[in-house]
């Protein structure tokens, strides 16, 4: 079959804001809708740059997150940190290892998958590949859909900070490790919003099957 | 449908002029992280503290990643490893040492294990029931670095840092003291022992005791240190009187100290100034003499009721005592003759001076040169002499006298021997006899039965005392120490479930039931329980102290 027409290469661009199908200005300047006034976008605006960007910031955070502390126990005077490996190998140790593993996936692996997959993505983006674009596709989709469940560790141990406080006998503090985890969330959440997925079928004729 | 479309329909969108293209202020973002990360890394690079090591005998409840090291109970470093050494004998500890106390790692810094004790003169590291053992630290004097000790066995008595003076005493055997057995000063607490050790010979027990400033200046040379450990319980004219130091030294063990009224030097003794160590405070107090002169007596007689320790007297005031007795050869004559050894204590003599001559006096003695020669005019040309004389009929206990016998045939001190050799004259037997008859005559006008009624009144009395003293005794036993017992078992109790608790908190108290939690409220309870009637029985120790004796109020004998 045949590659279908794409709208860029018909000229016509589809306003994101009031969903007004217009003529492009210009292939380089698409100008902005004339109904609602907003800047017209073929392709997000440097959307590789700043996914980029992104990316890589959130590769920074992802070391201090797993050094760092996330969480300070204060149990009858001693107060002990854990790192989130500190706190996997507690678990497994303690014989847990559903969990253990579970905490494992959550937060260590999943970050860093994300991480992987942004970059794979961007690289064969910009490498113009034009194979498994379908598998790119959904991997992209994977990366944003899991975007929304990944603070669940922040989440977990603000409420344990929260709910165990029975001072003077155990106390639960934060450690500044949990920032650069969020941190590392909320980069890879926007890093995956910023990243346009349709960059991977620009790349020239695509193989459907 | 797409083909239908016809483009030039759909509405042409608006231009603008270009946005200027520069760099996006996206990686500013990035920018930030790294720095943020760096800066996290270089603070804890330029933070980060030495690493030592410890080794201690045993490193109960230490626990690496928990147990911290704490001085004056500030936190400056954590146990990171703990691991055996040395052929499994010791225990070697590592811990990383906070920054900020870097420089407290020096050649002689202390550290010990801190647990829960309890002791009959205190309670100690109470709070490692809640927090776990600690490691507790003593800063050294030295300014080398050090980075590998070796851990005390028990904390040290005295802070380095506690300003005072340092004392050894010399004793026959160490008695009840012990290490941390408090110092009296007038019955005030003033120190404590140190330490105590058998000397290299194994004839004596030197003790180091500490003498917190501002006391340590009542020290003098003069000063006399005695063991107040016991009760002292005299019968005198007042009646009973029972004297201690205080409770705790009963139990603990003590030691006093006083300098004598008529001590002349008053200024303070240097640090490490050796004394003795007397059994009790008369036996401290009766003995001022620090100048003491021998001499050898020979005599032609009996010396059957001549002891050691029997008294030597001048004008019938004590002046020193007998302290050896036995016989020699005479090289002149190869005749059997009585040696006796006396020591004499001038300034004994020197105190019974009337004041007006004492200071001269004083310097007399304070120069032997001077008193040799005074002591040989008084051989020479008044006559003194010494003479065996009967201390009492009843037993036949004799005594050395010195006395002027101006017809006596002319002698004079032989001062070649390392003793000096004074004269003698025999004892008189008439003299004794006529003693004896006068005294005879006496005794036939003492109103025995009077005496005899008086005394058994007497007796009456002292049985009575003697019997409350029994009784006392037993109080202690039946009274109060069950009660001391009891508490310390429940605290220990207390203690050991607590320590349990702890030690298991991590499984237990977050666990889903926590059964630790209710545990641990009965451990908390239980030991402040025990806390509560410790501090009861000892509040009422100390309001009545002489319960010991007497036994609680509404009980007595
Ligand atoms: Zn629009």
């Amino acid at each position: 079959m045949a590659a279908a027409l794409t709208a860029a290469q018909a000229g016509l661009i589809g306003c994101e804001h009031c969903g007004l199908l217009v003529r492009a200005a210009s292939a380089d300047e698409p100008g902005h809708c004339p109904r609602c006034g907003s800047a017209l976008e073929s392709r997000r605006r440097q959307s590789i740059e700043r996914t980029w960007a992104l990316v890589i910031a959130a590769a920074i955070c992802y070391i201090p997150a797993n050094l760092l502390p996330v969480l300070g126990t204060t149990t009858l005077g001693s107060t002990e940190y854990d790192t989130i490996m500190g706190g996997v190998v507690f678990l497994y140790t303690s014989g847990s290892w559903p969990l253990a593993l579970i905490v494992l996936i959550a937060s260590v692996m999943v970050p860093l998958g994300k991480l992987i997959a942004l970059g794979y993505l961007l690289i064969s983006v910009q490498r113009r590949s034009s194979s498994s674009n379908r598998e790119r596709t959904r991997l992209y989709r994977m990366v944003e859909f899991i975007g929304r469940w990944s603070m669940l560790d922040v989440f977990v141990d603000t409420f344990t900070v929260a709910l165990v406080q029975l001072s003077p006998l155990m106390a639960v503090r934060p450690g500044a490790g949990v920032m650069f985890f969020a941190a590392v969330v909320v980069l890879t959440m926007i890093a995956a919003t910023t990243f346009d997925p349709r960059l991977i079928w620009d790349a020239g004729g695509e193989q459907e099957s | 449908m797409a083909d239908a479309l016809d483009s030039s329909t759909l509405p042409q969108a608006t231009l603008t002029p270009p946005r200027r293209s520069r760099v996006s202020a996206i990686w500013l973002i990035p920018l930030l992280a790294a720095a943020v990360a760096i800066g996290i890394a270089v603070n804890r690079i330029l933070n980060e503290g030495p690493t030592i090591s410890i080794l201690f005998q045993s490193a109960e409840g230490v626990e690496a990643g928990k147990t911290i090291i704490k001085y004056k109970d500030v936190k400056i470093g954590q146990v990171t490893a703990v691991e055996l050494h040395q052929n499994y004998s010791m225990v070697r500890v590592t811990a990383k040492i906070d920054k900020h106390a870097e420089g407290l790692m020096v050649e002689d810094a202390k550290f010990w294990v801190v647990q829960p004790q309890v002791t009959l003169s205190g309670v100690s590291g109470l709070s490692t029931l809640l927090s776990g053992n600690y490691i507790g630290f003593e800063m050294g004097k030295s300014s080398k670095p050090q980075r590998h000790f070796t851990g005390l066995k028990v904390a040290p008595v005295i802070p380095i840092d506690q300003p005072g003076r340092e004392f050894e005493l010399s004793a026959s055997d160490l008695g009840s003291v012990s290490v941390g057995s408090p110092l009296y000063f007038r019955r005030l607490q003033v120190g404590q022992v140190m330490a105590y050790q058998l000397d290299p010979d194994g004839n004596s027990v030197s003790i180091r005791v500490f003498v917190n400033t501002p006391f340590d200046h009542f020290v003098s040379p003069e000063t006399r240190f005695w063991n107040a450990s016991g009760l002292d319980v005299s019968l005198g004219e007042s009646g009973l009187d029972v004297r201690t130091q205080s409770l705790v030294s009963l139990l603990v063990g003590g030691i006093a100290f006083e300098t004598p009224s008529s001590a002349v030097e008053s200024a303070p003794a240097a640090a490490d100034t050796t004394f003795v160590l007397y059994g009790d405070r008369a036996t401290a107090m009766k003995q001022p003499e620090t100048i003491s002169r021998h001499y050898v007596l020979y005599f032609a007689e009996s010396l059957r009721g001549l002891t050691v320790g029997a008294p030597v007297t001048l004008f019938g005031l004590p002046a020193g005592e007998v302290t050896d007795v036995g016989i020699d050869i005479d090289s002149a004559t190869t005749k059997l003759r009585g040696r006796v050894e006396i020591v004499a204590y001038p300034e004994r003599i020197v105190s019974d001076i009337h004041t007006v001559q004492s200071a001269s006096a004083q310097a007399m003695v304070q120069s032997p040169e001077q008193s040799h020669a005074f002591f040989q005019r008084l051989v020479m040309d008044r006559g003194l002499r010494a003479q065996l004389r009967s201390g009492s009929l009843l037993t036949g206990q004799l005594l050395v006298a010195f006395d002027f016998f101006p017809d006596a045939p002319e002698a004079e001190v032989d001062w070649s021997p390392k003793m000096p050799v004074i004269p003698t004259v025999p004892s008189t037997l008439t003299n004794l006899e006529d003693k004896v008859s006068s005294i005879l005559a006496k005794v036939d006008k003492i109103p025995f039965e009077t005496i005899g009624t008086e005394l058994a009144q007497t007796l009456l009395t002292l049985n009575q005392a003697i019997e409350g003293i029994d009784k006392a005794v037993n109080n202690i036993d039946a009274d109060v120490t069950p009660e001391l017992k009891l508490a310390i078992a429940a605290f220990r109790r207390a203690m050991v479930t607590a320590n349990k608790v702890i030690k298991n908190t991590d499984e237990t108290l977050l666990g889903q039931d926590a059964p630790g939690q209710l545990e641990l409220r009965d451990a908390l309870q239980e030991v402040s329980r025990a806390a509560r009637s410790l501090r009861v029985l000892t509040d009422y120790l100390e309001r009545n102290p002489s319960s010991l004796i007497r036994g609680k109020d509404g009980e007595k004998p």
